[in-house]
C-alpha cells in the first residue's frame, strides 16, 4: 500500500492542490431548479463549510458531488494525484454503524479483498489496526464493546475510521452530513478534533451543519447556498454569526424582543419534588402559567430524561407531583394528554409522530373528540378543513395535509408537531431539543410560537443541549449535574457562557471543596 | 384544478391497476377458465358453493387482520378457528350442553384466548410471531386432546340450520361476513379507535407518547380476532355437520395471504377489510379454476404460497413506488422534494467514488 504524503496546511489561508472541483452545477426537477450553476472547490487540507436552509440545494449538491445524482450541465472533477484518483467519501448523520457490532467488527465490514472470504478473522490484528487507525482522531477508547455503550462522538470517529480506512493515500475528500446533530457541546469538540487531524494529513473536507457556531469554529471557508444558489463563499475569518444568518435566510436576523418579561408571576402549573427516575436522583421544579423555563445539562446529567419522566412516558417516582393544582403521581402519555399536557419529543421520526400516516392524521391524533360527530364516527370533512386551518396557521409547507408526514422535510415536520400539540391549548408544554434538525426559517417560526403560547398563559419547559436556544427563549433555565438540579440561571446570570460553565460544574465553589452536591433552595 | 378535473383524477385514481390490481386479476382469471373449462367454470351450482364456503374464509382473514393493523400478528388464526369448531361439537355431543349455549360459551373462550395472546404479546413482551406461534401449537394440542384426532358427529338437530339456512338464496355465513365486515370498515376507518388502531400499528412508540393507549387497543384487537375466529370456527363446524379436526388449522395460509394480498387494494398499503374480502375470492376463483381443469389437491397450497409471496413482494414495491411519487408530486408545491432530510432512506451510508 502506498502512503501518501501528508501535506501540511499552507499559512495565510492557502491551502494544498485543489482535490475537488465542481463547476457551474445545474440541476433541475419538474418544476424547479435545485442547483443553478453551483461552483466549489475544496483543496488539501481545507475544512469547507456547506449551510444553507432546507431545500436551499445542499442534499443536491452533495448527492451530485458523490455521484449518486447526475448534473444536467457543469462537471464536477476529482483531482488525479501521482496516478491514483482522488476518492470522496459521505458519511451521513445515521453513520451506517451496526450498533450491536464492535468498532473492529464495523470497521471490518466491507470484504478483504486479498484473503478467502471463508478465511478465519485475523482477531488480533484487526484490533490493533482499530486502535491504530482511532488513535489518529484522539484519545483511544474500548474497540472490543458493542458501539450501541460508546458515546455519539465515539461512533462518529468510527464512521470517520471507516470512512479512511481504505484510503490509498491521504488527499481524499470527505464529506460530514450533519455530523453533530446527535453531539453534546463536549462531543463536538471530539468529533472536530478528528476532523481537523483529518484535514491536517491532508485530506479536504466538506462539512454540512445547521448550526453556524460550530460553522465558524470548525470550518476555514463556509459556502451558502440559498434557493439552489451560491450566495457566499468566504473565509469564516471575515464572517461572524450575525453576517452568516443574514446570509442563510437573506434578511435581518430577528433578535429577542428586549423587553423584561412580567408574566408568569403567580398560578402554579407544575410543582415536582423529588422526581426520581433514570438517571435522574430527586428533581424539583415549579413552573408557572406563562413562564419560560429552560432545562440545560451535559450528557447523562439527567437532563434528557426529565422530560419523558414529567410526561409520563418513563415511569417515574416523585413525592410529589402537581399539575394545575391536582395531585398527578401515576402518570401516563395518554392521562398527561387528557390532564393538558403536550410533549414535543426530541426523536421526531420514532417519538414525535406516525410517518405513515398522513399530516392531517397526525395533527389529530392526540385529541380526535373534537371532530367525532354521531355514532362515534370521525367528520371527514369537519377534520380536512381543522387541518387545512392548522397547516396554514403554522406554515407548513407545502400546505398539504394529505401529503404523509415522512415526506416533508425536518423544519415542516417540526411544525406539524407543533401544530398537533398546540391544536388544543395545552396547559403545560414540554419540548424536548424542539429546534434539532430544523432549519434557520423553521427555528424563527417556532420560537416566535413558543413565546406566543407562553403569552397566552402556557408553561412551557424546553429542554435543549443549545445554549443559545436556552438564553433566547427562556425566562430562567434549571441546569442538571448528577441527577439533580445544580443551579438555576435567570436574568443577567442567563447567558450562553454561564450554561456551559455551570453545566460542567466549572465555577462551582462546591466543586473546587470536593464533589458533594451544592445545596439548592 | 377544476371540479371536474380532481373527479376524473378521482375516478381514475381508483380504477389504476395500482389500487385495484385484484378485480383485473380476477377478471383475466374469470376470463380464462371461462374460455378453457366453460361448461364447468360457468355453472351456478359452483359459483353458490365458493361464495358460501369463502365466506368462512372471508371471516378468519378479518379475524387475523384486525390485530395486524395494530402491528399483531396472529399466526394462531388456523388454530384458533380449529379449537373453536371442536369445542362447540364436544360441547354439544359429551357433555348434552344445548348449542345455543354452546355457541356463546366458544366465542367467550374465543375472546379468553385472543386476551391469552394479547396479555403475552404487550405485558410479555414476547414478538407476536412467537408468542402466536407457541400459542397455536398449545391450541393444536388442545385440539387433539379434546376431539382424540378424530371426526366428532352426531351434532345436534338445529346447530346445522346456522350455516345452511338461506335466504333470497344466499347463505346466512354469507350475511355474516358482509355484516361483520360493514361493522370493521366502519369502526377502522371511520371512527377514532380505527384511528387509534392505525396509529398503533405503525409507530407504536409515536402513537403512545400522542397519548394513544397502544397496550390496550392491541390486547383489544386480539380479543375481537379471538371472538371472529371462534365464530368462524362455530359455522366451520355447523356446515360441515361434524367437528372435523384438520379442516381449521389449514385456514391460516388463506386468511393471511388474503390480508397480505388485500392491504395492496382499495387503501394504497393499508390493511383493510374490502381489500381483504376481494383477496379472499380472487384466491379461491384462481384455485378452483384449476381444480376443474384437473389440478391436484395440492394446487391450493402451492397456489396461497406463491400468491402471498407475490403479495408481501407487491406491497414493499408499492411502498417505494408510493415514495417516489409522492417526492414527484410534492416538487411543484415546494424546493423541498429534492433536498429530503431522509438520506438513509434509498442513498448507502457511504458513498465511494
Amino acid at each position: 500500500m502506498t502512503q501518501g504524503t501528508p501535506v501540511a496546511p499552507a499559512e495565510g489561508g492557502s491551502f494544498g492542490v485543489p482535490l475537488l472541483r465542481a463547476v457551474e452545477v445545474v440541476r433541475d426537477f419538474p418544476g424547479l431548479r435545485a442547483l443553478d450553476g453551483v461552483s466549489l472547490e475544496v483543496a488539501s487540507g481545507e475544512i469547507v463549510a456547506l449551510v444553507g436552509h432546507n431545500g436551499s440545494g445542499k442534499s443536491t449538491l452533495v448527492k451530485i458531488l458523490a455521484g449518486v445524482d447526475t448534473a444536467d450541465a457543469g462537471r464536477v472533477e476529482l483531482a488525479e494525484l501521482g496516478g491514483t484518483t482522488t476518492e470522496l467519501h459521505v458519511i451521513h448523520q445515521d453513520l451506517g454503524l451496526v450498533s450491536e457490532l464492535t468498532a473492529v467488527e464495523n470497521l471490518k465490514l466491507a470484504p478483504d479483498a486479498d484473503r478467502p472470504r471463508l478465511a478465519p478473522n485475523r482477531r488480533a490484528r484487526e484490533r490493533e489496526h482499530t486502535r491504530a487507525l482511532i488513535s489518529r482522531f484522539g484519545d483511544p477508547f474500548d474497540v472490543n464493546v458493542p458501539i450501541s455503550r460508546l458515546t455519539p462522538a465515539q461512533r462518529s470517529i468510527i464512521a470517520i475510521a471507516r470512512a479512511l480506512d481504505g484510503w490509498k493515500h491521504e488527499r481524499n475528500i470527505l464529506i460530514l452530513d450533519e455530523p453533530t446533530e446527535a453531539l453534546h457541546a463536549s462531543e463536538v469538540d471530539i468529533l472536530f478534533e478528528a476532523v481537523r487531524r483529518t484535514a491536517t494529513a491532508g485530506a479536504g473536507v466538506v462539512f454540512i451543519s445547521h448550526r453556524l457556531d460550530e460553522v465558524l469554529d470548525l470550518a476555514d471557508r463556509v459556502v451558502v447556498l440559498r434557493n439552489g444558489s451560491k450566495v457566499a463563499d468566504l473565509p469564516t475569518a471575515d464572517v461572524d454569526h450575525e453576517a452568516l444568518v443574514t446570509h442563510v435566510t437573506g434578511s435581518q436576523v430577528h433578535h429577542r424582543p428586549d423587553v423584561a418579561r412580567t408574566r408568569g408571576v403567580d398560578e402554579v402549573a407544575l410543582e415536582i419534588v423529588g422526581l426520581t427516575g433514570p438517571q435522574v436522583h430527586g428533581f424539583d421544579l415549579t413552573l408557572r402559567h406563562g413562564e419560560i423555563v429552560g432545562l440545560a445539562g451535559v450528557v447523562g446529567s439527567g437532563r434528557e430524561t426529565v422530560p419523558s419522566l414529567v410526561f409520563g412516558a418513563v415511569s417515574a417516582a416523585a413525592e410529589s407531583f402537581r399539575l394545575v393544582g391536582r395531585d398527578y403521581l401515576s402518570r401516563s402519555p395518554r392521562a398527561s394528554v387528557r390532564r393538558g399536557m403536550a410533549f414535543v419529543a426530541g426523536d421526531r421520526a420514532t417519538l414525535g409522530a406516525v410517518p405513515a400516516m398522513n399530516a392531517r392524521e397526525n395533527m389529530t391524533l392526540p385529541d380526535l373528540r373534537p371532530v367525532t360527530g354521531r355514532f362515534g364516527a370521525l367528520r371527514r370533512r369537519a377534520e380536512r378543513t381543522a387541518a387545512g386551518d392548522l397547516a396554514r396557521r403554522y406554515d407548513v409547507r407545502p400546505p398539504a395535509p394529505e401529503q404523509r408526514f415522512a415526506q416533508f422535510s425536518g423544519g415542516n415536520q417540526q411544525k406539524i408537531v407543533f401544530a398537533k400539540w398546540l391544536r388544543n391549548e395545552p396547559r403545560v408544554l414540554v419540548l424536548e431539543e424542539p429546534t434539532q434538525g430544523v432549519d434557520i426559517g423553521a427555528k424563527q417560526f417556532i420560537y416566535s410560537e413558543i413565546d406566543a403560547a407562553a403569552e397566552r398563559g402556557m408553561a412551557v419547559l424546553v429542554c435543549s443541549s443549545d445554549a443559545k436556544e436556552l438564553v433566547r427563549l427562556c425566562d430562567r433555565v434549571a441546569v442538571m449535574r448528577n441527577g439533580v438540579v445544580a443551579t438555576e440561571l435567570a436574568g443577567d446570570r442567563l447567558t450562553e457562557t454561564a450554561l456551559v460553565v455551570e453545566g460542567y460544574g466549572l465555577a462551582s465553589p462546591s466543586n473546587s471543596r470536593g464533589e458533594e452536591p451544592r445545596h439548592v433552595q | 384544478m377544476s371540479s371536474s378535473d380532481s373527479i376524473t383524477t378521482r375516478w381514475l385514481t381508483a380504477l389504476s391497476f395500482r389500487n385495484i390490481s385484484a378485480v383485473y386479476i380476477f377478471i383475466v382469471i374469470f376470463a380464462t377458465f371461462s374460455i378453457v373449462t366453460p361448461e364447468t367454470f360457468l355453472q351456478g351450482g359452483a359459483w353458490h358453493t365458493l361464495l358460501d364456503a369463502q365466506a368462512i374464509t372471508a371471516i378468519a382473514a378479518i379475524a387475523v387482520m384486525i390485530p395486524l393493523t395494530t402491528g399483531s400478528f396472529n399466526l394462531a388464526i388456523g388454530a384458533e378457528v380449529g379449537f373453536a369448531s371442536i369445542l362447540v361439537a364436544v360441547l354439544q355431543v359429551k357433555h348434552d350442553v344445548p348449542f345455543v349455549i354452546a355457541i356463546p360459551i366458544t366465542l367467550l373462550v374465543g375472546a379468553l384466548v385472543g386476551l391469552v395472546s394479547g396479555l403475552i404479546i404487550t405485558k410479555g413482551r414476547i414478538d407476536s410471531f412467537v408468542a402466536t406461534l407457541g400459542l397455536s401449537s398449545i391450541l393444536l394440542a388442545g385440539l387433539a386432546w379434546m376431539s382424540s384426532s378424530k371426526q366428532i358427529i352426531g351434532l345436534q338437530d338445529g346447530f346445522r340450520d346456522i350455516a345452511i339456512s338461506t335466504y333470497f338464496g344466499i347463505t346466512v355465513p354469507t350475511y355474516l361476513m358482509l355484516l361483520l365486515a360493514v361493522v370493521v370498515w366502519y369502526v377502522l376507518e371511520r371512527t377514532p379507535v380505527g384511528r387509534r388502531m392505525y396509529a398503533a400499528g405503525y409507530n407504536p412508540a409515536g402513537a403512545r407518547l400522542a397519548g394513544v393507549n397502544v397496550v390496550r387497543l392491541r390486547v383489544g384487537a386480539l380479543v375481537a380476532g379471538g371472538v371472529i375466529a371462534a365464530m368462524a370456527g362455530v359455522l366451520l363446524t355447523s356446515r360441515l355437520n361434524t367437528g372435523e379436526p384438520t379442516v381449521g388449522p389449514g385456514l391460516l395460509l388463506p386468511a393471511l395471504t388474503a390480508v397480505f394480498l388485500g392491504s395492496t387494494q382499495l387503501a394504497g398499503g393499508r390493511f383493510n377489510v374490502w381489500g381483504t374480502v376481494l383477496a379472499v375470492y380472487v384466491l379461491a376463483t384462481g384455485i378452483k379454476g384449476l381444480q376443474l381443469i384437473g389440478a391436484p389437491p395440492w394446487i391450493s397450497d402451492l397456489f396461497n404460497g406463491i400468491a402471498l409471496l407475490c403479495a408481501v413482494g407487491l406491497s414493499q414495491w408499492e411502498k417505494t413506488a408510493a415514495r417516489a411519487g409522492a417526492v414527484r408530486r410534492a416538487l411543484p408545491f415546494t424546493r423541498q422534494g429534492p433536498d429530503d432530510d431522509a438520506p438513509s432512506e434509498q442513498s448507502p451510508a457511504t458513498v465511494t467514488r
